[in-house]
């Protein structure tokens, strides 16, 4: 080197580096690296054909407003994305998704339809599949408390979020057709506490996470 | 080019006798100014954060965030990371200080990258082929022409110095669309193109993510509403992007121009309309095709049709 990454390279030297950096980059494709600045998949690269799809629908005017929250000492508040100091669109996925304990795409993807060596290094150096024992509205309700500057016995910190959302569901066969009308539409709310988060909906509440549930479950079967 | 081409090897031929030593240089003045933009437009969510407000912490920090410790924003510091980023993306337009300014690019990429996808744990793939291509110009002497670290070179770079930077990139850019195919098929099997696929619930999904108004038509996205109810229309676009994916790195071995302007069209129309259907954030992406063209070329030959002069076709150019 003669100055600032100014190589006197030969074109022998290049090839070499060409074969190192993309067996780095391609390498990371065969072995499923899915870390920045490594990738193997888009965002959007998992499906699976089920019965119904179901989504969020959502209403801007009261997701704008916040979750709804409570305090220790009772009070009752709204905790929008300006309080809390974070993107609008970052705000929905903790309101539409996180708080319903739906995974962001890369850990919903990330250990399916693994072959042996992948899920060996996987499990060896990453650790357990994160879909497992998953309990994101806990991270989000710390996170909530951490940013407002609450400790764990200030009576002003959060002792439950809700996050209120409407989920329509849409029959594969309908959809097939092209038709979109008359979805199934559920309120849900999602109820979430220090001991775990409950999902409230039409056919009774729920346990979704904490509480002692040791597997990881979707709040519903909503696509991000 | 430097030597007859049936001395050399189809790796040889492939990386060092695509450009002439003029477009290396070139490729990087037009791609920092498309690199300023399309950055911009990635992160220019983040100053909805306020630089005084509360310090949010991170639900899923982003490896390297985890790693570091850094689990909380500093909202002040997504400000100056911002300004340093567009003055470094400056610096490397105009090949002054070009390799600290790559440097410099990509460690705010890391920074900003890092605040926007930890907050919830989102973790897109938008920066993934930019800093590839930074990294290749970081290796290259990309500085070393059309700028003004260029002035003090005691000699001009060969022809195959330009070409094996260019080609790398054009390499991976194709395979990232190569790749997406191979991890759908290889996660979902066909099932993310049969009938509506992923690309009908995605559709559904994001359309009606912020509801409906009041006279029942949806608040955002309703073009991509009105596609959702048109299986047969999706399951085309889906066979299409099949093929466009498949196909992809074909490009890598067409030398005319107006090949790779179809192919380059086709890319930008799946990232426009990937925009306006679905509000994925890819639609400037296709500056990083500058890296398919010979682009002190094309500025000669735009120049010589602004200025009416001598006007010559693209491929007298040497587009």
């Amino acid at each position: 080197m003669t100055a600032w990454g100014e190589s006197q390279l030969t074109q022998a030297q290049t090839k070499q580096l060409l074969a190192v950096f993309f067996t780095i980059y391609f390498g990371a494709v065969f072995l499923r690296v899915d870390y920045f600045p490594l990738s193997w998949v888009p965002m959007y690269g998992l499906h699976k054909t089920k019965e119904t799809v179901t989504v969020g629908v959502g209403d801007k005017a009261f997701r704008d407003e916040g979750f709804v929250a409570i305090r220790a000492n009772g009070e009752r508040l709204r905790i929008s994305s300006r309080l809390l100091n974070v993107p609008s669109a970052n705000f929905r996925r903790l309101y539409a998704q996180r708080a319903f304990n739906n995974a962001p795409p890369q850990h919903n993807r990330e250990r399916v339809g693994l072959i042996g060596f992948n899920r060996w290094w996987y499990e060896t150096l990453v650790g357990p599949d994160p879909k497992l024992n998953r309990n994101y509205p806990d991270t989000l309700l710390k996170s909530v408390n951490r940013t407002l500057g609450y400790g764990p016995s200030d009576r002003q910190r959060i002792v439950q979020l809700e996050s209120h959302l409407d989920f329509a569901s849409f029959s594969r066969d309908k959809l097939n057709r092209g038709d979109v009308s008359n979805p199934l539409v559920e309120r849900r709310v999602a109820i979430v506490r220090p001991e775990g988060t409950i999902l409230v909906g039409p056919n009774g509440n729920r346990i979704i996470a904490g509480y002692g549930l040791n597997a990881g479950k979707s709040g519903v079967n909503a696509i991000e | 080019m430097n030597s007859p081409a049936r001395s050399k090897s189809v790796v040889d031929r492939f990386f060092f006798d695509w450009f002439p030593a003029e477009a290396l240089g070139a490729a990087r003045f037009y791609f920092g100014i498309g690199l300023a933009i399309y950055l911009t437009i990635q992160f220019n969510q983040l100053f909805q954060i306020s630089a005084f407000g509360a310090p949010f912490h991170y639900t899923l920090p982003i490896w390297y965030f985890g790693l570091l410790g850094i689990d909380h924003i500093t909202p002040w510091t997504i400000y100056a990371a911002y300004a340093a980023l567009m003055a470094a993306c400056a610096l490397f337009t105009l090949g002054k200080w070009t390799k600290p300014a790559i440097v410099a690019i990509i460690l705010a990429i890391f920074y900003l990258k890092g605040i926007r996808d930890s907050i919830s744990g989102d973790v897109h793939h938008r920066e993934v082929p930019i800093v590839v291509c930074l990294l290749l110009f970081l290796f290259s002497k990309c500085d070393r022409s059309f700028g003004l670290d260029a002035r003090r070179s005691p000699k001009p770079i060969e022809d195959w110095e330009a070409s094996w930077p260019l080609r790398a990139m054009q390499l991976y850019v194709v395979m990232f669309y190569f790749w997406a195919l191979m991890a759908k098929v290889r996660l979902s099997g066909l099932d993310w193109f049969t009938g509506g696929g992923r690309i009908q619930a995605v559709l559904l999904s994001r359309s009606l993510r912020d509801g409906f108004n009041p006279d029942g038509s949806v608040v955002n996205l309703s073009l991509g509403y009105e596609l959702a109810q048109h299986p047969n229309i999706i399951f085309a676009v889906g066979l299409l992007v099949f093929f466009f994916e498949l196909l992809a790195p074909a490009i890598l071995f067409v030398r005319n121009i107006w090949l790779r302007l179809l192919f380059v069209a086709g890319a930008t129309v799946f990232h426009q309309a990937n925009w306006f259907l679905m509000n994925v954030q890819f639609y400037f992406y296709p500056f990083v095709f500058v890296t398919f063209f010979n682009m002190a070329a094309v500025t000669r030959w735009v120049g010589g049709r602004l200025a009416l002069k001598r006007p010559l076709s693209a491929a007298q150019e040497g587009v």
